[in-house]
């Protein structure tokens, strides 16, 4: 760390939070997330519901990427809007087998665009793909889903450690592009206010936004 | 229970969460389920039209034209125009009738009563803070600027306070997030910060907010314009009402009957409770942090791996179920408006104060489907009809619980002994500090009494002063040396009178002028040979000022004109009896030397009776390391991996025997602390059950 700079920035700081139905995998892909970056110490976290990594931007900068775990379980599912406030990117974890925790996925998607607008990155991320034979969502299908609602869509395997890393770097970097799209001086010492949260007013947030760039990339590329 | 007559689904539905006014924005029930926005329109709305009520009783039926009156006419009617607003104002919003008796109290009282709400805040920490300014490693221009900006804020605050106007607690917040957002813009940007790390930047901008937290505790704290005392006594109830929930119902992993995972859950439990005692956001944050750091600790031992939030959260209500702990809504809407919200919650604090928020929020909402029971049942329990637990276990846990009080009665009186003892220990000491005091005032005035100060005439030899003249006669620039020693001489040979003025002036006198002024008892003389006096003016003038030991933390005196008095400042009699000791001595002795201040030092040492103890004046750095900044930076700015400082677990598991209490049975489950009751007696409702 350069201890001598005339202007220095304080280091960007991105919250993400980590939605999916219990088993599906959201524990394992965090833990490999870290576990990998950290290789040379051994895994002996405490706790995977809220992990954090320090990152390097292209532009040189530094970044925190801070991953916020909610409760999966049904009768939690009332809470994640108090989970939600401020953050810049989601993670919405199914389980390909399952074609439950894909719906659920849905039912996060919505509340996620209402309550965040544009203002938050998504991702879908089609877990175990090691259990292929037994799949129960298609990809076409979750891909037309996540181009309709403007997401991204990844396939990971926590437990082969296929796209789990990719995964992180693309969520920092539509983090990152969100970041800058919405102030264009990209001063991250925001304030978030109660009241500012922006919101679209239509209901029907599956309407795909033209301005959104992400709904016009090509995705799944991983 | 409302909830219970919801439909079955704990889910609230989305329109359930939104403002009420159908903005799309969500809405909050201390906002009477209205966003920030709308609520504060609303409110000034109320505001505007109470106030255009006052305004048209006011001057009444004498002149029906309002636009006509004078500004004097205005300004007779403004005090108590605003009293009414805002009594009606409080008492449309505070439905309960014990918080609007206690709050017109408040209002009547007026800014008077905010102010002398003294003694809540302890004044210590005021130097604890100037030490901790110094400590910071920042240069110093940015210490001056951020001290001025910790000034600026409190004025504030304390402007909003004070002022008359309808207040609301979003304002409040807005202005303190604006403070923090400039200060945070100035920590990064302005020169004077220059050569300051990113760290050293953060712990400043983290001073900031806790000097400013701390000191405005009193009035940041569940104002009486908030509902927070009433959610408070709301969720404590409920709460307490729920005190049949075992970790069963909740479906998370905690073993209530391991002896182990009960003291865990002890620890959580008193960390969460002891969130209420702490002052600033930044420390209530901690605690959770802490508290939250032990249910993981009990996971892990639970489930064998890291958990996750899957298992946390049920495990952190179960926490909450079983603490209750006091003002809860108070502490976490405080933390929630006046935190450094920019720096502090993205991190892992905010992470599990978030995950507090929504266990209250689960707390407050939940029914019988959300515990996995039928609604009839839930309903029951809740009631008190049905007793969760069977008589057995009830007569056990009451046992275990009387077992716990007497032991803990037998050690509070072991405690008062303790106590006792001390006290009577400390009085003696006092005596005997007394009378050692007693004794050297006596010596010393023996000894004065033996040998009186004396005081010779000096002879300068003749042919010294012939030569000084002749020196300075031929050297036309004369020094200020030359000049005294011939003013010295002269006077001596002239008068013999104490025309030491010019010797008192300068320092560096000749010693026989020094001699003859310590005579001379005027103020002067006494302050510069009292080592007392030497030591308070302060050296530095960046610490010493108006800053911290002043005014505008002191409540009482912002009414008032701000005073100067000096907290360093010693009780007067030790002052005075220094001073009163110092100036008899006969230093005439030591003439021979330059610095008869020093030497006075010196000597005086031997007769201070707390120079044993500590010296006086010992200079701020040197106090023992008690930052309370030092905690914070390492915890509320996450770690790089949060989970580190956990210990690997050991892989033979130690069966760990269930805990059996002290009438060796199994207890069944943790008991809830339903809290105080007396003060929630007061209010008249059901006696809780």
């Amino acid at each position: 760390m350069s201890a001598r700079r005339s202007k220095s920035s304080p280091t960007l700081n991105f919250k993400a939070v980590l939605l999916g139905e219990g088993c599906v995998g959201k524990t394992s892909l965090v833990l490999r997330y870290m576990e990998d970056r950290f290789n040379a110490q051994h895994l002996s976290t405490l706790q995977a519901s809220f992990v954090t990594r320090k990152v390097s931007l292209e532009d040189g900068r530094k970044a925190q990427l801070n991953i916020w775990d909610t409760a999966g379980q049904e009768r939690f599912h009332a809470l994640g809007p108090i989970y939600y406030r401020g953050s810049d990117g989601a993670l919405l974890v199914y389980d390909i087998t399952d074609q439950d925790s894909f719906q659920k996925v849905k039912s996060w998607v919505r509340e996620l665009r209402q309550m965040r607008g544009t203002k938050i990155a998504l991702i879908i991320v089609g877990n175990k793909t090691d259990l292929s034979e037994q799949r129960a969502v298609a990809h076409e299908e979750a891909l037309q889903y996540a181009r309709t609602v403007g997401a991204q869509y990844v396939e990971t395997s926590a437990k082969e450690n296929e796209g789990v890393a990719e995964l992180f770097d693309l969520l920092t970097h539509l983090m990152l592009e969100q970041l800058s799209q919405r102030e264009p001086d990209a001063s991250p010492l925001r304030l978030e206010h109660a009241g500012t949260d922006g919101l679209r007013s239509s209901d029907d947030s599956e309407v795909p936004d033209a301005s959104d760039p992400a709904g016009q990339r090509s995705c799944c590329g991983i | 229970m409302s909830t219970a007559a919801r439909p079955p689904s704990l889910r609230l539905g989305q329109q359930d969460l939104k403002c009420r006014m159908g903005c799309g924005f969500y809405g909050t029930p201390q906002n009477d389920g209205l966003c920030s926005k709308c609520y504060r329109e609303k409110f000034h709305d109320k505001q505007r039209k109470l106030k255009q009520k006052a305004g048209e009783t006011g001057p009444g039926p004498s002149s029906a034209s309002l636009d006509r009156r004078s500004p004097q006419h205005g300004h007779n009617h403004g005090k108590t125009e605003q009293q009414q607003v805002r009594k009606e104002d409080l008492s449309g919003t505070l439905q309960k009738k014990k918080f609007t008796a206690v709050l017109q109290k408040t209002l009547q009282a007026g800014a008077q009563k905010i102010t002398q709400q003294r003694g809540h805040v302890p004044d210590p920490t005021e130097d604890q803070f100037l030490l901790q300014l110094r400590q910071l490693r920042i240069p110093d221009d940015g210490k001056r600027k951020l001290k001025l900006e910790i000034q600026r804020l409190d004025t504030e605050i304390r402007k909003y306070m004070n002022g008359n106007g309808g207040k609301n607690i979003n304002e409040l917040s807005d202005l303190v997030q604006n403070a923090y957002t400039k200060v945070s813009d100035t920590v990064h940007n302005d020169p004077s910060f220059e050569i300051a790390t990113n760290e050293d930047r953060d712990s400043a901008i983290d001073f900031f907010e806790k000097v400013v937290m701390t000191q405005n505790h009193k009035f940041l704290f569940s104002p009486y314009f908030t509902t927070d005392e009433d959610s408070d006594v709301k969720v404590q109830k409920r709460i307490r009402k729920l005190s049949w929930i075992t970790a069963k119902h909740l479906d998370c992993s905690i073993d209530e009957v391991n002896s182990e995972a009960r003291d865990l859950v002890y620890n959580a439990i008193s960390e969460l409770v002891g969130i209420d005692s702490y002052y600033s956001p930044q420390e209530k944050l901690q605690c959770t942090w802490r508290c939250c750091r032990h249910i993981f600790e009990l996971l892990k031992r639970a489930t064998g791996g890291p958990a996750s939030a899957d298992d946390f959260l049920p495990a952190l209500i179960f926490v909450v179920l079983k603490a209750n702990p006091v003002r809860l809504h108070s502490n976490i809407n405080f933390v929630t408006r006046f935190t450094n919200a920019a720096r502090v919650m993205s991190g892992e604090s905010g992470y599990y104060f978030t995950n507090l928020c929504s266990a209250i929020a689960f707390i407050e909402n939940l029914n019988g489907e959300s515990l996995g029971i039928s609604s009839e049942e839930f309903e029951a329990l809740m009631s008190g009809q049905q007793a969760y637990s069977t008589p057995w276990e009830s007569a056990l846990l009451a046992c275990e619980s009387l077992h716990l009080i007497s032991e803990n009665m037998k050690r509070m009186e072991e405690l008062q002994k303790r106590n006792a003892l001390i006290s009577s220990r400390i009085t003696s000491f006092e005596m005997e500090l007394i009378d050692f005091q007693r004794e050297v005032t006596e010596r010393v005035d023996t000894v004065i009494a033996k040998a009186p100060l004396n005081l010779l005439p000096i002879k300068t030899p003749a042919f010294l002063i012939g030569q000084a003249r002749a020196h300075l006669l031929n050297e036309s620039e004369a020094g200020h040396y030359q000049a005294n020693v011939l003013s010295g001489g002269g006077g001596t040979l002239t008068s013999q009178s104490l025309t030491a003025v010019g010797g008192l002036a300068k320092p560096s006198i000749a010693p026989e002028d020094a001699g003859l002024s310590l005579k001379d008892t005027s103020m002067v003389s006494m302050g510069r040979l009292s080592p007392l006096q030497q030591n308070i003016q302060p050296a530095d003038n960046l610490f010493a000022s108006p800053i911290f030991n002043y005014t505008a933390f002191d409540s009482v005196s912002l009414l008032e004109e701000p005073s100067s008095s000096d907290v360093l400042m010693l009780g007067s009699e030790f002052h005075g009896g220094l001073t009163n000791i110092n100036y008899d001595f006969d230093l005439s002795d030591q003439s021979g030397e330059n610095s008869t201040a020093d030497d006075s030092k010196l000597n005086l040492d031997e007769f201070d009776p707390l120079a044993q103890k500590g010296p006086v004046n010992q200079p701020p750095s040197a106090l023992p390391e008690t930052s309370l900044l030092d905690s914070t930076t390492d915890s509320l700015i996450d770690s790089e991996v949060p989970g580190t400082a956990v210990l690997l677990p050991s892989p033979l598991k130690p069966e760990v025997a269930n805990y059996r209490g002290f009438s060796n049975f199994d207890i069944p489950s943790i008991s809830c602390n339903t809290g105080d009751f007396s003060s929630l007696g007061q209010d008249g409702a059901e006696p809780p059950k």
